[in-house]
């Protein structure tokens, strides 16, 4: 066979393309403590959820699935006579598995009118706490509103109107307009469910989203248990009650929680801190004290158990449809419908390493996405089916980009254009991941076309004489 | 501009799916049909890259640049269009060329599977295009089934990219070669050119 020219260049243009096929995708898409970034491995996960309603209670039932609970969060481990911390906001999966497991669910009334459309997207503004261009600790201190009057040294969770500009965390508009938005039901509220600072006492904690996460007036069900003055604990295990002075970090790092025994110090077991106690390497005792919560944040309860069994959690909360705290709290009405945006942080991750849902709507003897079943007597029967919904990693996408030039469907967003309508949960996913690379991955686009227009220019050239009017080809 | 582009894009695409057919014909069967897809394949090649330029330059007007380089399935299809473009350009100079000898000895083989390459470019091409207007389409599940995921960024790692260069260049080297080949027994010669 003499035709060896052209068949070589076709069978050198095949095999280069089955592996640019294989191969293609990689080399950029890796964990960068560094830039904060870390990607989960599975990037969506199922969540299912009811709801039901009395006269006076609305509840939400949640089920997900986890490979193991993650009860433990934030604890003080007796390590060489110092008190070590184990479970601080960490960038990914807490090495020691000592961060909380979580379900939050944000919920309006109507009055925040893009969040029906567009979710808890419209939450995320301009250099987030854990984003890769994240605002300085120390300019955000020094913020009059953010750092000198909240206390706080991270942008967290906002609304669009409560800034100036958008793009720009700083603008955060005057405490007259925040008071008049808040009144005016410009806010979400958040109810965040904590496997460790909250359900033990069978509480969830209760916030709200305006300028800033906040958590509703009164007391919430945990406290900081450190004395910054003496570098230990301020309380420990109560021995006349628990029979312990401390829980024993062999059993924190067991894969298995026994529900019914002590995995957490609240303040009906515990006693001041005894310094002079015998400490033994290995002894643990909780950073959180838990506590009964008071006022309008401890408005939100567990019903039941919430347990982990069989691969899954399942966890209840009930809440008065009325709290009587409109500042706090979104009332549900009858005949009314509302709507929803659900999280779960799993695999003892925190901050922005949760899987988070597009909105849905909820309805109370109205039709919406998930129906709200009317019962009557103690508590539902739960007999209807579960509302499944697919919860996603949504990486390092803000609402500044989203409205911006920079995205393709800022012009749906300003006709009204629901994200359902364009986006599915999965390729928002890869989307999310693929943000976090963006400049990279740009770059490496680039390259890959050039460079396949190059591999085609030179096979051009190469079958060029194969191909002339005058050439016969082989005789065999 | 949406508009136009979607109405443009089916002129590349139908007139490319109409070349695939036509040199799958011309290749592989004889008679009346043949000969005419094989005299018309030109044609419908030159209109077929002036439809494609079309749409490319309406497509890039579509949305803001910026736009375009910040979505993953917007990236996806201008590489597969361009991509796409210019392997229909390979195949119309090389078909220009041959002219009348084009469906000649392996050639036609060669031009088989260049065209099916081509076809495989274009339809991927259009899905992403649909996917960007709204109307994604179960063939970009084939795709997920085949190793990617369209919602992905179809791009290389820095070694294959050089991979992929020097095989071009190997191939030009190799088509650069024939011609400087030292000149043949003139017994052989004979016999290349004379049948």
């Amino acid at each position: 066979m003499r035709d060896w020219r052209l068949l070589l260049i076709l069978v050198g243009l095949a095999l280069t393309l089955v592996l640019a096929w294989t191969v293609h995708g990689r080399g950029v898409i890796r964990n960068d403590q560094a830039r904060n970034i870390y990607i989960p491995d599975e990037l969506t996960m199922p969540l299912q959820v009811k709801a039901a309603y009395d006269q006076e209670r609305i509840f939400f039932r949640y089920r997900w699935p986890a490979e193991r609970p993650h009860v433990y969060h934030d604890m003080l481990r007796y390590t060489d006579g110092q008190w070590v911390r184990h479970g601080a906001s960490r960038v990914g999966p807490d090495p020691d598995g000592t961060y909380e497991d979580r379900v939050t669910m944000l919920v309006d009334d109507g009055s925040v009118p893009e969040f029906a459309r567009y979710g808890g997207y419209i939450t995320i503004g301009a250099n987030m706490r854990f984003f890769s261009d994240s605002a300085s600790p120390t300019e955000v201190e020094a913020h009059s509103h953010l750092g000198k009057t909240l206390g706080q040294t991270e942008v967290q969770k906002h609304l669009p109107a409560t800034r100036q500009d958008i793009n720009d965390w700083r603008s955060v508009v005057d405490a007259e307009t925040l008071q008049a938005q808040r009144e005016a039901g410009y806010f979400l509220d958040l109810w965040h469910w904590r496997a460790g600072r909250s359900n033990p006492i069978a509480m969830s904690d209760d916030q709200w989203v305006g300028e800033h996460r906040h958590g509703d007036a009164g007391q919430g069900p945990f406290t900081t248990n450190w004395d910054d003055d003496t570098d230990q604990p301020r309380w420990m295990f109560d021995p006349t009650i628990t029979g312990k002075y401390a829980l024993r970090w062999e059993d924190v790092q067991s894969e298995q929680v026994d529900f019914d025994s002590l995995y957490y110090l609240s303040e009906n077991i515990a006693v001041p801190f005894d310094a002079t106690h015998d400490w033994q390497e290995g002894d643990v005792i909780p950073r959180r004290l838990l506590r009964g919560g008071a006022g309008s944040r401890s408005d939100i309860h567990v019903q039941g158990d919430a347990r982990w069994k069989d691969g899954y959690w399942d966890v209840t909360l009930v809440r008065a449809r009325d709290t009587g705290s409109p500042l706090d709290d979104k009332m549900f009405r009858d005949q009314r419908r509302y709507d929803l945006a659900f999280a779960v942080h799993r695999n003892a991750t925190g901050s922005r390493w949760h899987h988070v849902s597009l909105p849905y709507s909820l309805g109370l003897g109205r039709h919406a996405d998930i129906q709200a079943m009317a019962f009557e007597g103690n508590e539902p029967d739960w007999s209807q089916e579960w509302f499944d919904l697919t919860l996603f990693y949504p990486g390092q996408v803000n609402w500044p980009l989203l409205i911006g030039q920079a995205h393709a469907g800022a012009g749906d967003i300003v006709s009204g254009t629901p994200v359902h309508a364009r986006h599915s949960e999965e390729q928002l996913a890869h989307y999310g991941v693929e943000m976090e690379f963006n400049d990279a991955i740009i770059r490496q686009w680039w390259l890959t076309l050039a460079s396949g227009l190059l591999l085609l220019l030179g096979v051009l050239v190469g079958l060029l004489p194969s191909f002339s009017s005058r050439y016969q080809g082989d005789r065999s | 501009m949406t508009g136009l582009h979607h109405m443009l894009v089916h002129f590349p695409v139908g007139f490319w799916a109409l070349a695939t057919l036509m040199i799958l014909v011309g290749a592989v069967s004889q008679g009346r049909l043949a000969e005419i897809a094989r005299t018309a394949l030109l044609p419908v090649l030159i209109l077929s890259l002036i439809g494609a330029l079309a749409a490319i330059v309406t497509g890039f007007l579509v949305w803001p640049w910026q736009a375009n380089l910040y979505s993953p399935l917007a990236r996806n299809h201008i590489l597969m269009s361009l991509w796409s473009l210019g392997l229909w350009t390979l195949i119309t100079v090389l078909v220009w060329r041959a002219g009348e000898a084009t469906f000649q000895h392996i050639r036609r083989w060669g031009l088989v599977f260049l065209a099916l390459l081509g076809g495989a470019l274009f339809a991927i091409t259009g899905t992403l295009g649909g996917h960007l207007a709204g109307a994604p389409t179960a063939f970009s599940r084939l795709l997920g089934a085949l190793g990617w995921n369209v919602y992905t960024t179809f791009y290389m790692p820095t070694w294959m990219l050089a991979v992929m260069v020097l095989v071009g260049l190997g191939c030009a080297w190799l088509g650069l070669s024939a011609y400087r080949r030292p000149r043949l027994p003139a017994r052989i010669k004979n016999r290349v050119t004379i049948s």
